[in-house]
């Protein structure tokens, strides 16, 4: 018998005795990145309004033009973000959405964020519509995020001079 | 040109005519000198903002480019070979950055905004600033209309400029001095002006917006569609900003001989009427109980049945404001189809004006300038006013002729006082013979659609004369397109149908018009094609929803006699006159496009020999001048004649009702420009005024057989003696003559 | 004192001549006679002989100025001669001097012009703070007409708001045709096309004044006094800690030195002579040494950098501040700037917060820079002078007491703090604070640091 048939057997051999690297997913979720993109939040300021003032500039970065952002103007009695105006309508179209973060950085406000939620299948497509009341709550799904210390994510330039 | 300068401007030679701008001359040489303040038509260059600063070799100090004009053998550097130029021009853009605020991304003119766009290119990436920013109170209402941002304002006074030597209203003006310099009304007054709008396009930053605009939109997210204005004669080239299939805001699309890049409130604002809540949004059919939607096959199977129903016996009351392929599609329907070749147009325009047509901006370049009639002629074609005032700045005499003219003319004596005119021992009819730039304008009804202002003009000898010419200003937007339309349906007389079996109402001018609600009560059923539900209510047996010009598309013939292109700015919630009007020729066995582009196609080989609807093109052009042909009796006869003479009663005066620039069913359905409607006030003169012993803001008391009207009285020193004068809304039933007394 | 000839203010003995007969008790209207006999372009040779210069503060010669104008024939629209008695220049008051004590050889002065361009029509533009000087001459002008000596001229007294931006001649014409008190771009100059847009002269107070004496005693031998390229006399205003300050009348080309130490009397309370203002706010600073060398002409100053200005001599002793001076100066334009162009509009009230924070100790180096940076800015690209000035005036005070700034950043504070001369002295800004708008500005504090 070849040597070399040999040496693959051994191989295959070894392999039995080691533990599986399989993952069970859905029982088991491997922990994210913690700069890994995934569905969209909307902050708000520590006072409660909302950081958006409904500039579009998000929408005018989006590759994909999934977002739409109909603002409107705040008033004495209703006032929902901080600047004069604010987004009436925000809706992400996650079934388009590619998740490359343009609208993070196009953001002057830091009012949209990429999350860590990746489990965003849905039944229908007009359920993967996230209007803003979605994109304002707290995700309801947990994803296990990996100790940030573990991974060197440096400040990014353009988030470290301002 | 025999005055051609060469100057030398970064080291590239120019050659432009003497007198050119120096922006201009290095625009033409691709070179861009920036700029806020500067804008050439609010007049001379008042050089406020600093920003074109360039260097002149022979000048020690940096020079501001706008107020140069070019000079042979100038030898300029702009920012770009100049190094003390592009030091200037830094330290300018940063001194106006000092105190804006850095809220681009909530500002509506972020994205458009010239000032965003030169700090890009020109500007510092960070400021030296290190105080606080000068803040006041924002937005300012200056108007329902217009809000007032102080902090924005980089003060280059265009609007101040516009508001005091384009639009004359001086109602805008800078309050305080140095760095407390602020934009203001006087008083704080809403600005209340006809072309007040125009601000928010001057504005060369986010100071002044427009309400109705405000926080709609941003600049990606928009289409402007090219079309034109159809509110009045006069055609004004506009942009219709649309997002989300609804129209947004309107500005003006320059068209240097209509309107020469202004625009009216009228046109500006107006649009919301489009979303007004009682729109007719499908057909309705009287039923027991009022008027009930149907689908529109039945609809139009009632329509059907209206229209055999009635034999032929039908007449149709046009509007003037329907396109001319719609008015084409009206006539092929009832004249091809039907044989029902009577209709009504409140008021027709001449084609004998043709021998003297010329653009508007004609007027501007005037030496001398006749108006005749009852109506101001900012009531009926705004821009025209414009045009007028230019005309005045430069010089020109301006004569009016009427009830309110610098010569008073007895009512409805326009043309008696043009015949007067053409007299060969009139004194100003020979300076208007004698003027190689001379204007007539006819701002009134009656004189048959301007046939008097072209028997005048042909008498005074102004066919000859590029300069000279005439302008009449119809009522109704689009008066003469649908006239001719009209007539170009069918070759046959018309016959006044007695009794009359149907009455086609098109559109919502005739529908409003006391006259064809007179006619209706003739008419045993009635077809009423409307845009709102309280126009139909109580006397249509079918309604049919209506489209507005931005819905349309087409064209339309301005007062000028220029045909111009409407483009639908947004779909109609409703399928367009001509879609329904097909389907219905189809059952008459007539052929009609529901396109517009191929109805005018059919139409052009008839009217306009033949023309394309691409040879219209961005800016049309008008056509040049037909020989003259004495003008004939007008083929709509049915036209009411205004204000018909009768005999006076002591003691009385007579009514002279005009229709207010801000009036009619589009301005009553948007609520932002209420505040430009007329006051509930007569104009009496002041001889007829000291007589009852009224003076201004008395209350006055107006009756004639059995109606009266209570308002404010205003005494008008430039009214004739012996008339009453009052907006068309505020006068309800009152007769001709009206008795006025103190209430 | 000296024993220079009087020209302005001859005859007056240190009083006033506001009567008609008193004023030709010592000569008065012989030179208008002497006019009326001559033809415009005769005075106008005159005045180029005289080399009189525009005593405003441009220095401009005012025969030449006046030759610019067309002739009637040229341009048929009315000629207007307007005087500019908007005295508004810190440490400028002879204007007020001159028509409160020869208020008679200024309106004689004004008749032989208007004979000189060929005008009917003059308009004296009063600075609104100047009653008493306003009623004077309408007791004169009352006086000249009541004797039919105006002919066919009207004088017209109009008086200003209170702006000194108004001082500036375009400013001055919009302001008298009653439009906001901003300046023109020129070209086109008032000379072509001034007021209404007629051919129009701009003349200050008291070159009009001395057109009277030019007349009277010949141009030639008006200009054989003063020196060469600055004949004549010139009031100056000398103010600051001087024993003496008033309004002298000297010849040009004398002595800064004299007229501080033997006009003026000296210092004040025994202190050493720091700097001096020379020529009004607007002119450059000089050092107490410059000061000892130069001589009050045009030539003299202009080599020491600056400039005879409007001939305000401003003294400081070694008690002021510089920066406080910066602040007073630089606040002093930033409320006059009128708002029309951004440079002077934004610029000058910066220099005055950079200079504020400087005085208050918060500035650094970099304020410094910043200061001298913003100056440049300002200086140069403005519409009309104003904005320069400042920034001329600023530059200048860094320039020569550099050291002093520099003080004030490293050490914190002022080092003059309670003892300037300039202590309690109220900026224009501060008493008109409540005049900037009302409770419609919301003025943040200013916070420094």
């Amino acid at each position: 018998m070849p040597f070399g048939t040999l040496k693959g057997f051994g191989v295959t051999l070894k392999h039995i005795f080691r533990q599986p690297i399989t993952q069970q997913y859905p029982e088991y979720k491997r922990p994210v990145y913690p700069r890994f993109r995934g569905r969209h939040r909307l902050n708000r300021h520590e006072n409660g309004l909302e950081k958006c003032v409904g500039c579009s500039l998000c929408a005018a970065a989006c590759p994909s033009d999934c977002i739409r952002v109909v603002a409107a103007e705040n008033t004495a009695e209703h006032r929902v973000s901080a600047g004069e105006r604010y987004a009436r309508i925000y809706e992400i179209n996650l079934s388009r959405c590619i998740f490359c973060g343009y609208c993070e950085l196009a953001c002057p406000f830091d009012a949209i964020t990429l999350g860590n939620e990746f489990e965003l299948s849905e039944y229908s497509r007009d359920d993967l519509i996230y209007t803003k009341d979605m994109l304002l709550a707290e995700p309801i799904k947990r994803v296990p995020v990996q100790d940030s210390d573990l991974y060197d994510t440096p400040i990014p330039a353009y988030k470290s001079s301002s | 040109m025999s005055d051609l300068v060469k100057l030398t401007i970064d080291d590239r030679e120019v050659e432009v005519a003497k007198g050119t701008g120096l922006v201009e001359t290095a625009a033409a040489a691709g070179i861009e000198i920036p700029v806020f303040c500067y804008e050439p038509r609010l007049g001379p260059a008042v050089g406020a903002c600093r920003m074109c600063l360039v260097e002149v070799e022979g000048m020690p100090k940096l020079q501001a480019g706008c107020t140069l004009t070019a000079q042979d053998g100038m030898v300029v550097h702009t920012a770009s070979t100049s190094a003390r130029a592009a030091e200037g021009q830094k330290g300018t853009l940063e001194f106006i950055l000092v105190n804006h605020p850095l809220d681009c991304p909530v500002c509506d003119k972020g994205g458009e905004c010239p000032l965003q766009d030169l700090t890009f290119r020109y500007g510092p990436g960070s400021t030296r600033m290190t105080f606080p920013k000068l803040t006041f109170d924002k937005p300012i209402p200056v108007s329902p209309l217009i809000a007032l941002d102080r902090e924005r304002c980089i003060l280059c006074y265009r609007c101040t400029r516009f508001s005091s030597d384009v639009a004359e209203d001086e109602q805008l003006i800078a309050r305080n001095r140095g760095a407390y310099s602020m934009i203001a009304t006087f008083g704080d007054e809403p600005y209340r002006a006809p072309f007040s709008g125009n601000v928010i396009e001057l504005c060369p930053v986010g100071a002044l917006t427009s309400t109705q605009y405000r926080f709609e939109a941003r600049p990606w997210e928009i289409q402007d569609v090219p079309t034109v204005c159809g509110l009045c004669p006069a055609g004004c080239n506009i942009r219709a900003t649309t997002r989300e299939g609804l129209v947004k805001r309107v500005q003006s699309r320059n068209h240097p001989e209509v309107d020469g890049g202004w625009l009216c409130d009228k046109g500006r604002f107006t649009f919301p009427h489009l979303r007004s809540d009682d729109r007719v949004r499908e057909p309705l059919v009287r039923g027991t109980v009022g008027l009930e939607p149907v689908s529109w096959d039945a609809a139009l199977d009632r329509a059907e049945e209206l229209l055999r129903g009635a034999q032929g016996k039908i007449v149709t009351a046009l509007s003037g404001s329907e396109t001319t392929e719609i008015a084409y599609g009206l006539g092929v329907l009832l004249r091809r189809g039907l044989g029902a070749h009577s209709a009504v147009l409140d008021e027709s325009t001449s084609a004998a004006l043709d021998a003297c047509r010329a653009p508007l901006s004609t007027i501007g370049a005037a030496e001398l300038v006749v108006v005749v009639g009852d109506d101001e002629v900012v009531d009926r074609a705004p821009i025209v006013d414009l045009w007028l005032r230019k005309a005045r700045r430069a010089g020109a005499e301006i004569v009016t002729i009427g009830a309110r003219g610098s010569v008073p003319a007895p009512v409805g004596g326009a043309a008696e006082a043009l015949r007067d005119l053409a007299a060969a021992d009139s004194e100003l009819g020979g300076r208007l013979r004698a003027s190689d730039r001379a204007i007539l304008v006819w701002s009134g009804s009656g004189g048959g659609g301007g046939a008097r202002l072209a028997e005048a003009a042909h008498a005074l000898g102004f066919e000859g004369k590029p300069g000279c010419a005439v302008f009449h200003l119809p009522a109704r937007a689009n008066a003469r397109g649908v006239a001719e339309a009209w007539a170009a349906a069918a070759d046959a007389d018309e016959a006044d149908p007695e009794p009359i079996g149907l009455l086609v109402v098109s559109g919502d001018e005739a529908a409003g018009d006391p006259s064809v609600r007179a006619l209706a009560e003739r008419a045993s059923t009635v077809i009423a094609i409307t845009m709102f539900h309280s126009l139909a209510v109580g006397w249509a047996d079918l309604v049919l929803p209506a489209t507005a010009s931005l819905e349309r598309e087409g064209t339309a013939m301005n007062l000028e006699g220029r045909v111009q292109r409407l483009r639908r700015a947004v779909t109609p919630p409703v399928p367009d006159e001509l879609a329904w009007l097909s389907k219905l020729a189809e059952r008459f066995g007539v052929a009609l496009s529901p396109h517009a582009a191929v109805v005018f196609e059919e139409l052009s080989g008839r009217i306009y020999g033949g023309l394309l609807l691409e040879q219209l093109g961005e800016h049309a052009g008008l056509p040049a001048r037909r020989p003259y042909e004495a003008p004939e009796p007008t083929p709509l006869a049915h036209s009411p004649e205004a204000n018909v003479p009768e005999d006076h009663f002591v003691g009385t005066l007579r009514l002279l009702r005009y229709t207010p620039l801000f009036s009619g069913h589009q301005v009553e359905r948007v609520p932002e420009l209420q505040f430009q409607r007329p006051e509930r006030e007569v104009a009496l003169s002041t001889v007829d005024a000291d007589r009852r012993g009224i003076a201004t803001g008395d209350l006055v008391s107006l009756r004639s057989n059995g109606t009266s009207v209570e308002l404010r009285a205003r005494v008008d020193a430039r009214l004739v003696e012996g008339v009453a004068r009052l907006a068309d809304e505020h006068a309800a039933h009152l007769h001709a003559d009206v008795e006025v007394v103190k209430a | 004192m000296s024993s220079a000839p009087e020209i302005v203010f001859a005859g007056t003995d240190g009083g006033a001549l506001t009567e008609l007969a008193a004023y030709e008790a010592v000569g008065g209207l012989t030179a208008l006679r002497r006019a009326r006999e001559m033809t415009p372009a005769q005075i106008v040779a005159e005045l180029e002989a005289s080399q009189l210069r525009g005593r405003g503060g441009a220095f401009f010669p005012t025969g030449r100025k006046w030759s610019f104008l067309p002739k009637p024939e040229q341009n048929p629209r009315p000629h207007y001669l307007v005087v500019n008695a908007d005295e508004s220049e810190p440490g400028t008051f002879k204007d007020r001097e001159i028509m409160l004590r020869v208020p008679f050889r200024f309106l004689e002065g004004c008749l032989v012009a208007a004979r000189a361009i060929e005008s009917t029509r003059v308009f004296v533009y009063i600075r609104g703070e100047y009653l008493r000087e306003f009623e004077v001459l309408v007791s004169a002008l009352e006086q000249l007409r009541a004797r039919n000596l105006l002919g066919d001229v009207t004088i017209v007294l109009h008086r200003g708001a209170g702006a000194y931006i108004c001082g500036e001649e375009t400013a001055l014409l919009e302001s008298l045709e009653g439009e906001r008190g901003q300046p023109r771009t020129k070209p086109p100059f008032p000379a072509i096309a001034g007021l209404y847009a007629s051919p129009t002269a701009v003349n200050n107070v008291e070159s009009i004044t001395t057109v009277t004496p030019i007349i009277e005693m010949g141009g030639a031998e008006y200009a054989k006094l003063g020196v060469e390229d600055s004949t004549g006399t010139r009031v100056f205003s000398l103010s600051g800690n001087v024993v003496r300050p008033g309004n002298y009348e000297l010849p040009h080309g004398y002595p800064l030195r004299d007229l501080i130490y033997e006009v003026g009397g000296g210092i004040a309370d025994g202190r050493t002579l720091k700097a001096v203002i020379p020529g009004g706010s607007s002119t450059p600073i000089l050092t107490a040494s410059e000061a000892e060398k130069v001589t009050l002409d045009f030539d003299s100053l202009s080599q020491a950098g600056t400039a005879i200005g409007s001939a305000a001599v401003i003294v400081l002793d070694d008690r002021c501040c510089m920066v406080q001076l910066g602040v007073r100066v630089s606040q002093f334009y930033e409320h006059e700037s009128c708002g029309k162009c951004t440079p002077c509009r934004v610029g000058t009230r910066w220099l005055t917060q950079i200079l504020k924070k400087i005085e208050a100790g918060h500035g650094t180096h970099a304020d410094l820079d910043l200061l001298l940076d913003v100056g440049d800015h300002v200086n140069g690209t403005c519409l009309c002078p104003l904005g320069d000035s400042d920034a001329i005036a600023v530059a200048s005070y860094v320039a020569k007491f550099r050291e002093e700034f520099l003080q004030h950043i490293e050490d914190g504070g002022c080092p003059f703090h309670g003892t300037s001369s300039l202590d309690g002295i109220v900026a224009p800004t501060d008493v008109h604070e409540a005049h900037a708008g009302g409770a419609e500005i919301h003025r943040p504090l200013e916070v420094v640091g």
